[in-house]
């Protein structure tokens, strides 16, 4: 389809649009991943309240893993926190990334709803903001944003809803090839960046939390982060001074 | 007994909470004030990125639940098949199921 398509969408199109890219494939799979995490917050002891509230208010799948699996080992609370701030540190850096590029400042949104609306920034709806951007006028990505990151959320809360009683409905076989997806999702949609740097940072953030994990726990992924990110930066200056000669 | 590990888990519950709120507020408040398109803006960027790839790397890695009864060679290899696809075909959707299906095969025969 030609850019001209994308532009004369109109802001309802547009959500219609996020809406039915969300419902290809990362709705359903983010469903069947919170599914398979309400059956771990389940095994944890976290009643089905608890399991409901943790997706409602954290939303962010590494966080709660760490959450249930500390509060498994009976760990204080004061690690709970910690550990799952780190975790999910990366919300900080997203939720700026996404507000430059949605443009946010130019929808003179009031500071509750600019609250509102990041509190449903996930991982998979950040990085298919990267994609839609490639598409997208930049006027149009708040409303695309905000139809796709809703179909996620209602799939990944009906997903925790179910997965706490019927966990056992899937066999296991078919279960762990299902929550397979997401991260692959993920992972092929943000190695396709525009920005050669960012493609490094991902491919830097891949190689090094992994292998730092061992060493630091929870603090791979902050150190991943700073490592992988500040490579990146240094390559895209180097490399725009480059070019400008 | 039962009640006071149930009061214990929603105070943890709550910390979770707070510890993942408190970076998303952060993010509205400092959203307004970077400028885009500077170094700082490029790299809160490139770090997001890597901190995105490397917490779903270690989810692949060192999982947690279902995905650990299976072999870390067969998640690798399917990871391989979707990236290789996505390198040179640049669709993603075709990549993914193939990614899943090489996945699924390698875990159900070998």
């Amino acid at each position: 389809m030609s850019d001209l398509y994308y532009q004369s969408l109109s802001i309802d199109q547009t959500r219609w649009n996020a809406t039915i890219d969300a419902l290809r494939a990362p709705g359903p799979a983010i469903g069947l991943t919170m599914a398979g995490y309400s059956t771990i917050a389940r095994e944890a002891g976290l009643n089905f309240w608890m399991s409901l509230a943790t997706s409602l208010g954290i939303w962010g799948l590494p966080g709660q893993v760490v959450l249930v699996s500390l509060y498994a080992a009976g760990a204080s609370l004061f690690i709970i926190f910690v550990a799952v701030s780190l975790a999910n540190l990366r919300m900080l850096l997203m939720v700026i990334s996404a507000a430059d590029m949605m443009d946010l400042a130019s929808h003179k949104l009031p500071l509750w709803k600019r609250i509102f609306w990041m509190h449903f920034l996930s991982i998979t709806s950040w990085t298919n903001l990267g994609f839609a951007q490639q598409k997208y006028p930049s006027h149009l990505l708040l409303a695309y944003y905000q139809g796709f990151t809703l179909t996620i959320f209602f799939f990944g809360i009906l997903g925790t809803i179910l997965g706490y009683f019927l966990g056992d409905l899937l066999k296991p076989e078919i279960l762990r090839i299902v929550i397979f997806i997401t991260p692959i999702y993920i992972l092929l949609n943000i190695i396709n960046a525009r920005d050669k740097a960012n493609r490094l940072a991902v491919v830097l953030g891949s190689i090094l939390c992994p292998m730092l994990f061992p060493l630091a726990g929870e603090w791979a992924i902050l150190l991943a982060g700073l490592v992988g990110g500040a490579i990146a930066s240094l390559y895209s200056r180097y490399n725009t001074r480059w070019h400008l000669g | 007994m039962e009640q006071l590990t149930s009061f214990f888990a929603w105070w943890a519950l709550l910390a979770a909470i707070a510890g993942t709120m408190v970076w998303r507020f952060a993010g509205v408040f400092l959203a307004s004030r970077i400028p885009p398109d500077s170094a700082l803006m490029v790299w809160i960027n490139n770090m997001a990125y890597a901190m995105v790839s490397g917490v779903v790397m270690l989810a692949l890695v060192h999982p947690t639940g279902v995905l650990e009864t299976t072999l870390l060679e067969h998640r690798i290899f399917g990871l391989a098949v979707g990236l290789a696809i996505v390198v040179f075909t640049k669709r993603l959707m075709f990549s993914l199921l193939f990614g899943v299906v090489s996945f699924a095969v390698a875990v159900t025969l070998f």
